[in-house]
């Protein structure tokens, strides 16, 4: 897998203000972005929004590239929804939802660069453990969720190889070429996590 | 000491064209030495018996036990009794970091998250590998990983370890450094390897050849008794 890929989900070390925040804060603001950005739709106010969490994110001393790969990733979605919106109701609504996208994704980006994986599971956790009444594993389900987040770069990085391999062999335009490798090697990703959570006794219910 | 029993334990899969192919015929073995090689060619069906000791794979006919349980029917006991260490130290890293896996390693054994993080980092510091705490798994050496991979998997206490070829992706140094660490632990291990010389140092050996075990005594006699086959 490519190491860029890598960078979307991970955490980076740090100490700043953003690393030090408490979780339930963080989450609090990352709310607050997604409400800001879709419940009041206005462009200057998204743009605001938007602004803001470039700030924050240079704050937290993240690096730009970070900044940048998630939007390089949606990119393609963006350009769909910015063309539609445009045709649709204009360049400020367009922009409006754009810029509201960027900023609710790299919010919650910042939220998982400085949060380290062990304190989001505990957090997890925390939240499902009233469902163990009903039957829930909490330690099942945190883990569930943050190997879901993990994965996400894997895949990824994953179609961006295989993207890569088809070029090198005139084989950009083949849509099976470019797809079922990808599919392939998620399903052979995930059983290989699962074995490796097996590996260590991790994953299977509490007695 | 563990004790694992294989009552004509077999496995077999089915292959592309439909076929059944058997990777280890019927195979009876009492395994409680603390130190146990398995050596063989390529494809001869190491891994296999390995996967089967704690329930990566289960047995198509027969039994495999650990300590009287079984692993089909006790497979997360056998699971939390028996660590697993893979050939490609990739595979055994699901955390972004080495600190971030080992307290995933630790979760269940310590439920504070600060004694959690603290024995994280003493572990980490164990094996010489604090430099590389929040390092991204994919920037450390092969020789790193193995060991970051060998850490998380000794981290829940597992009363047994098997390791599948360890050094194979290895280099001389690395694999030196590996064998010195495998030698100051007091768990009992089974391991496979092409490494001789790691297969020499153990009580008792295992040779395998088309999924047959067709040598099983002192490790010296089973390197030799290897030799000889290929001489």
């Amino acid at each position: 897998m490519r190491g860029h890929a890598y960078l979307v989900g991970a955490f980076c070390p740090g100490r700043s203000a953003v690393h030090r925040a408490p979780l339930w804060l963080k989450g609090l603001l990352l709310l607050a972005v997604a409400a800001a950005s879709f419940a009041f739709p206005n462009a200057y106010l998204a743009s605001a929004v938007l602004a803001a969490v470039v700030i924050v994110h240079f704050a937290a001393r993240l690096p730009a590239a970070r900044l940048w790969h998630p939007v390089r990733m949606m990119l393609i979605f963006l350009v769909l929804i910015a063309g539609f919106q445009y045709w649709q109701s204009g360049p400020a609504t367009a922009w409006q939802v754009v810029a509201g996208i960027m900023a609710t994704v790299l919010a919650s980006n910042i939220l998982t660069a400085t949060t380290p994986v062990s304190t989001l599971l505990d957090s997890l956790e925390w939240a499902v453990e009233p469902l163990r009444r009903f039957g829930a594993d909490p330690e099942r389900f945190s883990l569930t969720v943050s190997l879901m987040l993990r994965s996400i770069p894997y895949v990824i990085g994953a179609f961006d190889d295989v993207r890569d391999a088809a070029r090198a062999r005139g084989l950009e335009r083949n849509v099976r070429a470019r797809t079922l490798p990808v599919l392939i090697g998620t399903v052979a990703y995930a059983r290989a996590t699962g074995e490796a959570l097996a590996a260590r006794g991790l994953g299977d219910p509490q007695d | 000491m563990s004790r694992v029993l294989l009552q004509d334990a077999s496995f077999s899969a089915e292959t592309s064209d439909g076929s059944v192919r058997t990777i280890l015929h019927p195979t009876t073995l009492d395994l409680s030495e603390q130190r146990i090689a398995v050596i063989g060619a390529n494809g001869s069906g190491k891994s296999t018996l390995l996967r089967m000791l704690n329930g990566l794979l289960l047995p198509t006919t027969g039994s495999v036990s650990v300590d009287g349980l079984d692993t089909r029917a006790d497979g997360s006991a056998v699971r939390r009794q028996v660590g697993f260490v893979f050939t490609d130290p990739l595979s055994q890293l699901v955390m972004p970091t080495p600190l971030e896996d080992l307290e995933l390693s630790l979760r269940r054994r310590i439920k504070s998250a600060t004694a959690r993080r603290q024995e994280a980092l003493r572990i980490l510091q164990e094996y010489g590998l604090e430099p590389l705490n929040d390092s991204s798994i994919y920037e450390l050496s092969g020789g790193e990983r193995q060991l970051v991979a060998l850490a998380t998997v000794l981290a829940v206490e597992p009363k047994l370890l098997v390791l599948d070829e360890p050094s194979t992706l290895l280099d001389l140094r690395n694999t030196r450094l590996l064998r010195s660490r495998l030698a100051g632990l007091s768990q009992q291990l089974i391991l496979s390897t092409h490494d001789l010389e790691l297969a020499v140092d153990c009580s008792r050996a295992l040779v395998i050849e088309a999924g047959h075990v067709v040598f099983d005594g002192p490790a010296a006699d089973a390197v030799a008794y290897y030799r000889r086959m290929y001489s």
